[in-house]
């Protein structure tokens, strides 16, 4: 995906066409960040819960060698019908976590796409057209668990509070079955913090 | 139960392509006189070989034969025993197929302690391929590759193998036949890894290019130079420079064998499930 | 039957989604097609299948060994294939170099076993993250001498299921060594997946039934009867050319006769090991001809195409090796252009060149960038050639 195919190269169906996400029949996402922040693991968590909601679904990922550190992300499509290219051509949802990720990937959002951030690390997003969110996923995680590594399951919450691309209650299964023994309560809990959030409350506009 | 060794060897396809004087027969002989002595059954005994003329013995042999690639033919070795643990998996090699291109299997196979017995027929030198250096050659021996005399040392492969886990390691050679046969027979018997050097001679490669001459020469200072383990370890070192340390150099009972530990995982994991 | 993947999917994720990563589908699939043996040694990006080997065999009573380089494993794979037993590797580019060898003896021994190579950018350490579809003629003819190939191509996380059951049943049927090709998007991507709706995926072939489980033993017949170790007659086996009681043979005629056989056991075969789709049929005047994630990316430029209107059909190849001759044959006869979109400099299109330049032209569309070639690329190329024809 280069930047003058971002906005060409498509498998956008017409009629999904300025339709909330929720409603679309093809959709594109991104995790962004960089190793160790499960940014992964995000997008295999979402990829399952949207197999529960009985979607077409492809998750790929690219990072680098490192196992902490370097860049990371995760893509999956959401579809009502099978998916044939299975990597992206455009973003509809991009989750950037790092300053690097938005800047690196904003440019592949569509218009009438979503954009939400982690403003705990990045002050000032890069200005595009699509809906954007800033939340500070980590302080919110540390006052919900008292663990700041649940920041990601409370993202997901957060993906799903803001955008509801996927029902609620799948998110809930797969992010039981996905995380380790022991931490279910606690990410239960980040969780349902980040579906709680008040999409106006945190719009920049 | 076979009654004498031919009936353990094809002799269809007699004459076999070793040269006159070659030692290789000899140590064959040997391995076949303890299979007999232990009454081996063709089936269940699969026997495999690597590539060199040592190799080529397994092509007169009348057990499940396996004539397999230039120095893996432990690690096939390994997928058989691994398949069928109730098989007795002998390893015929020699010392470019097993301590050249194949010397990685060599010292992984004597990690795993799997239960096969290596046999590395030791004639120093590639025979099959016209008199090119070995591993085993040592320094100042001559080879159409080591024209003006060979510049490295070789392995002791005895104290290499018992480094590396092997639970049985023997040296005999082809002067002392019946010596190697008792030998041969230990490491099958043994359960675990046996390796058994069989010191033999090449006299069409090694003896044409290195000193001494012809087959009978080349036995005879075999024999001058083989010293029994036991006796050789009330020498002092220097007295065993150039000697041949022949008998069980190492027996250990106590570790686990790599086939029947698999086999215990695997009821220990079915049981749990 | 019950087979093995349903117990996997109850035990190890979610039971009600059908999320499988391509790396997985191929172990679950070599476990439900009766795969009772692996060996193999780690590499980027195919370690997953040894992983998920790891963990399952034991369950089944199967054997698991991580030997200590890939020569070491597919010789104890064909070790272990010459007692009886169903073996299979998996490996990448580097270590799909070192098998070569050992996968010629494979063939001379008509040991059956199956080799999955999940490609990744080379030669040599390459770009072990990226994908490629550089080993496709390493795969025909990657071992020396004149042998027979069975190679398959999977494009998605279904194919690595029912693929690697295809591969093992043509692996027994003919004995020989079969080769799986993937990518390294197709053998990590995780996709939405039920094994037990693969007879949904039927293919064009023969009479090849993907819901069959295990192999059924008389379907290993036709070829030369298998010398098993360890049973009555204990065989002789060997790398050298042989007659029929397995003995080495140095007889001119003999030795034609032997490796003829070899030969022809496949290539005649080739209406039953044959495996495609025909997208759109009869209705191009450019056929895309493509296999792998590039068969992914021509369908979805065959979307983007009809609905500019463009006359274009997909022939995706499950099967690389034996070429499917007819059938290209009969695209190229039909068509004005084919085009082969690759992740190389056109292995498989100097291929289709040979078959179909009587009657076609057919256009290599080459990358390797360590990208996938996007299905705007090929829409693009695909205007060009269409303009490039109304011009004429």
């Amino acid at each position: 995906m280069t930047d003058a195919q971002a906005q060409t190269d498509g498998m956008v169906i017409a009629s999904d066409a300025g339709k909330p996400l929720a409603e679309r029949h093809f959709l594109e996402v991104r995790f962004g960040g960089s190793g160790g922040q499960g940014v992964i693991l995000m997008g295999v968590i979402l990829a399952v819960a949207a197999t529960r909601d009985h979607r077409y679904v492809v998750q790929t990922q690219s990072y680098g060698p490192e196992a902490r550190g370097g860049y990371s992300r995760s893509d999956v499509i959401i579809a009502r019908n099978p998916v044939d290219y299975p990597q992206l051509t455009g973003i509809d949802l991009l989750v950037a976590l790092s300053a690097e990720a938005a800047q690196k990937y904003t440019g592949f959002v569509r218009s009438h796409g979503v954009f939400i951030f982690d403003s705990g690390v990045l002050a000032t997003p890069p200005r595009i057209t699509a809906d954007t969110y800033g939340v500070p996923f980590a302080k919110l995680a540390l006052e919900a668990t008292g663990r700041a590594q649940t920041a990601n399951i409370l993202t997901l919450g957060a993906v799903v509070g803001l955008t509801g691309i996927i029902s609620p209650d799948s998110l809930e299964k797969a992010v039981l079955s996905m995380v380790p023994k022991g931490t279910e309560e606690m990410n239960q809990a980040a969780m349902r913090r980040g579906l709680e959030l008040d999409g106006e409350e945190w719009r920049v506009r | 139960m076979p009654a004498t060794i031919d009936e353990y060897l094809h002799t269809e396809h007699f004459p076999h392509i070793w040269c006159p004087g070659c030692g290789l027969g000899t140590v064959t002989g040997s391995f076949l006189r303890a299979a007999l002595e232990l009454g081996l059954k063709k089936e269940e005994t699969v026997v495999v070989g690597g590539i060199g003329c040592s190799s080529r013995a397994v092509g007169y042999l009348d057990f499940s034969t396996v004539h397999s690639i230039h120095g893996r033919a432990l690690a096939f070795a390994t997928g058989i025993k691994m398949a069928h643990p109730q098989f007795t998996v002998i390893v015929l090699t020699g010392d470019g197929d097993g301590a050249a291109i194949g010397g990685n299997h060599l010292i992984h196979a004597c990690r795993r302690n799997i239960d096969i017995t290596c046999i590395l027929f030791n004639n120093r030198i590639y025979g099959m391929t016209g008199g090119q250096l070995s591993p085993q050659m040592g320094e100042g021996g001559m080879a159409t590759t080591a024209p003006y005399g060979h510049e490295e040392p070789a392995f002791d492969l005895c104290r290499l193998t018992e480094a590396a886990g092997a639970t049985y390691v023997a040296r005999g050679t082809a002067y002392g036949p019946r010596e190697l046969q008792r030998l041969i027979k230990g490491g099958i018997t043994h359960k675990g890894f046996s390796f058994i050097e069989a010191v033999t001679q090449c006299p069409t490669e090694f003896g044409k290019r290195n000193a001494p001459k012809g087959a009978i020469a080349m036995l005879e200072d075999m024999k001058a130079r083989a010293i029994n383990a036991k006796k050789a370890a009330a020498l002092p070192p220097e007295e065993l420079v150039d000697r041949i340390i022949t008998g069980v150099l190492h027996e250990e009972t106590g570790r686990p064998e790599f086939a029947q530990n698999y086999t215990d995982m695997l009821t220990r994991v079915r049981n749990t499930e | 039957m019950e087979l093995w993947h349903s117990h996997i999917l109850r035990e190890t994720i979610d039971q009600d989604s059908l999320l499988v990563q391509g790396n997985r589908a191929c172990a679950l699939g070599a476990l439900d097609s009766g795969v009772r043996f692996f060996a193999g040694y780690p590499i980027t990006p195919s370690s997953e299948i040894m992983e998920t080997m790891a963990r399952e065999l034991p369950l089944v009573g199967g054997v698991f060994l991580q030997m200590e380089d890939e020569i070491a494993s597919i010789c104890a794979c064909i070790g272990a294939s010459l007692t009886g037993e169903v073996a299979m590797t998996a490996t990448s580019g580097p270590g799909f170099s070192l098998m070569q060898e050992a996968i010629g003896y494979a063939a001379v021994a008509e040991a059956p076993l199956v080799v999955v190579d999940v490609m990744r950018m080379g030669p040599s350490t390459g770009r072990p993250t990226t994908p490629s579809q550089g080993d496709v003629m390493q795969a025909r003819w990657g071992t020396h001498g004149d042998h027979p190939a069975i190679v398959l191509a999977a494009s998605n996380v279904a194919d690595m299921y029912r693929l690697t059951m295809a591969a093992v049943r043509f692996a027994q049927r003919f004995r020989t060594p079969v080769t799986l090709l993937a990518d390294e998007v197709v053998g990590h991507m995780r996709e939405s997946f039920a094994p037990e709706l693969v007879g949904r995926y039927r293919l064009t072939s023969g009479d090849f039934d993907f819901t069959e489980g295990y192999l059924r033993p008389d379907m290993v017949r036709e070829v030369h009867p298998p010398h098993t170790l360890g049973r009555k007659g204990h065989p002789h086996v060997t790398g050298l050319i042989h007659d029929d009681t397995g003995f080495p043979t140095n007889d001119p005629k003999k030795s034609e006769q032997f490796l003829l056989q070899l030969h022809d056991k496949v290539v005649h075969h080739r209406d039953e090991l044959c495996l495609y789709d025909v997208k759109n049929e009869g209705k191009g005047r450019v056929c895309i001809v493509a296999y792998g994630s590039c068969a992914r990316s021509a369908r979805a430029a065959l979307k983007l195409a009809k609905e500019e209107g463009l006359p274009v059909e997909v022939l995706h190849l499950y099967t690389l090796f034996p070429l499917p001759v007819e059938i290209i044959q009969a695209v190229a006869r039909r068509c004005e252009f084919i085009l082969i979109p690759e992740l190389n400099l056109g292995q498989y299109a100097r291929e289709v060149r040979k078959m179909a330049e009587n009657w076609t032209t057919v256009i290599s569309m080459g990358k390797i960038d360590g990208t996938l070639i996007t299905p705007r690329e090929i829409l693009d190329r695909l205007e060009e050639l269409i303009g490039k024809y109304e011009s004429i």
